[in-house]
């Protein structure tokens, strides 16, 4: 179009009124028409072009959403918890998670609702049960099992309150054919502290052996006794020192089902979650157990906060 | 000249969906503010809404994704409205095709951290990532076709003439 002729057309953007065609000679009129048909041969082409990116991307989208759900499917970030067994003394836990699981304040244990907690430890009158001169804290139990998995946690919790691991516990989970709980193992650990010792048995893992799992530890003659004679060989057992036993874990390892390793750490501490309540409640009955049955109320910081339940 | 299409699909099915997420969003934005204790979702297994709107990935710098979730959808229900699309010029349409791009960005970085970092799908979440996923197709299919608008060439074709 020759630059000095007026634009024969609307423009919205402007607001202005038609203009009136101007006179054109024959071929100012043809111009005209290649410059418009080019035109829109142009704008036509453009929106083709724009139409395929906007189809790709659309498409890339796609593609990046299914690849994430094929990852999660064939297994590269499982929330199951591993394989069909997990070493016998656990993977590493990331040092984060033991710290923050070490470190729950006593005052979010004892503001734990008790409404998930359907079972506590239970009074008995057996002779002391004691290891190096110290009262002893016996735990029976095994790696395949989900109860034991379920307890693990708030034993860990309130253990951390007395002494220290060292190595830490590892990760590990009960069988996958037993609920497959995310959990953590007491084998291969040592625990001390100034109060009294703690003599974890995990007495299988969770590698599948027949009907029954691969035998990991073997109580001693003295233990299988105590065993026997209070639980049946039922486990878990937790013996406080022969002044109070614990048969099953106190809160619905149903809880657990499910949830991943770190989920349940990163609940636990969380009362406004029902995995960090039942926990954070089950740690405290724990220690106000130890309080009253293994260290004489010591430290006095740790067993005047939680009271005597 | 003939003018580019200008379809009205666009505009009805963003607003559309738009609305829908709308009130996906503010369901768990409430819940959200309410504990979650009346969410109604599965709390066991793979589908755990519970575990995830409850998780440390539910807020982005302090921020409930929830509540950002609301954020998305009142400004796109606005930038959905027919109205909104048969606005002339491209300034529009590029703050809608952004919008939606972090829109969708923000799904697929959620659908991440769900299937990797939660081990757990949030199904009310999943409502809000497929309507997200709803808009973001028919934003870009609505804008590419009609992109180069008849206006901006028109506005060209103008200053060449002059």
């Amino acid at each position: 179009m020759p630059k000095n002729q007026p634009n024969q057309r609307s423009n919205p953007k402007k607001g202005g009124a038609p203009q009136p065609a101007p006179n054109r000679s024959p071929a100012g009129r043809k111009y005209a028409q290649r410059q418009a048909t080019k035109q829109q041969a142009a704008l036509a082409a453009r929106r083709a072009r724009n139409r395929q990116v906007g189809i790709a991307s659309v498409v890339l989208v796609l593609v990046i959403v299914v690849t994430l759900v094929v990852i999660k499917v064939a297994g590269g970030g499982g929330s199951s918890n591993g394989s069909v067994s997990s070493p016998a003394a656990g993977t590493p836990i990331p040092t984060s998670i033991t710290t923050k699981l070490t470190s729950i304040p006593l005052s979010t244990l004892v503001a734990a609702p008790t409404t998930g907690i359907s079972t506590s430890p239970q009074a008995i009158k057996d002779p002391r049960l004691t290891a190096s001169g110290k009262p002893d804290l016996l735990y029976i139990g095994a790696e395949f099992c989900p109860i034991c998995a379920t307890e693990r946690w708030a034993m860990y919790v309130a253990l951390s309150k007395f002494g220290t691991f060292s190595p830490q516990p590892g990760r590990i989970h009960s069988a996958v054919r037993d609920g497959d709980i995310a959990t953590l193992t007491f084998y291969k650990t040592t625990y001390t502290s100034p109060y009294f010792t703690f003599t974890p048995v995990e007495t299988t893992t969770n590698q599948p052996d027949g009907n029954f799992y691969v035998t990991l530890q073997t109580p001693t003659a003295a233990q299988q006794k105590l065993w026997n004679a209070h639980s049946a060989n039922s486990i878990p057992w937790v013996d406080f020192g022969g002044r109070a036993e614990l048969t099953s874990a106190q809160y619905d390892p149903a809880q657990l089902e499910g949830v991943s390793f770190n989920n349940i750490a990163s609940d636990i501490g969380n009362n406004s979650t029902a995995v960090g309540a039942d926990v954070d409640a089950s740690a405290k009955v724990l220690i106000q157990t130890i309080c009253s049955t293994l260290s004489t109320n010591k430290p006095a910081a740790v067993c005047s906060a939680v009271g005597n339940g | 000249m003939a003018k580019g299409p200008k379809p009205l699909w666009p505009g009805l099915v963003g607003t559309l969906s738009s609305m829908v997420g709308l009130g996906v969003a503010g369901y768990l934005t409430y819940e959200h503010y309410t504990g979650s204790s009346s969410l109604a979702c599965s709390t066991r297994g793979i589908v755990n809404c519970l575990e995830v709107t409850t998780s440390t990935y539910s807020k982005v710098a302090g921020v409930p994704v929830a509540v950002l979730g609301l954020i998305f959808f009142v400004v796109m229900f606005i930038l959905q409205l027919p109205a909104m699309w048969n606005r002339p010029g491209s300034a529009i349409r590029r703050v809608r095709m952004t919008w939606a791009v972090i829109g969708l960005g923000t799904v697929v970085y959620l659908l991440y951290t769900e299937l990797f970092k939660i081990d757990a799908i949030c199904l009310w979440c999943t409502a809000v990532h497929v309507l997200t996923f709803v808009v973001f197709v028919s934003t870009v299919l609505a804008t590419v076709s009609t992109f180069p608008l008849d206006d901006d060439l028109d506005m060209a074709h103008l200053e060449e003439a002059t």
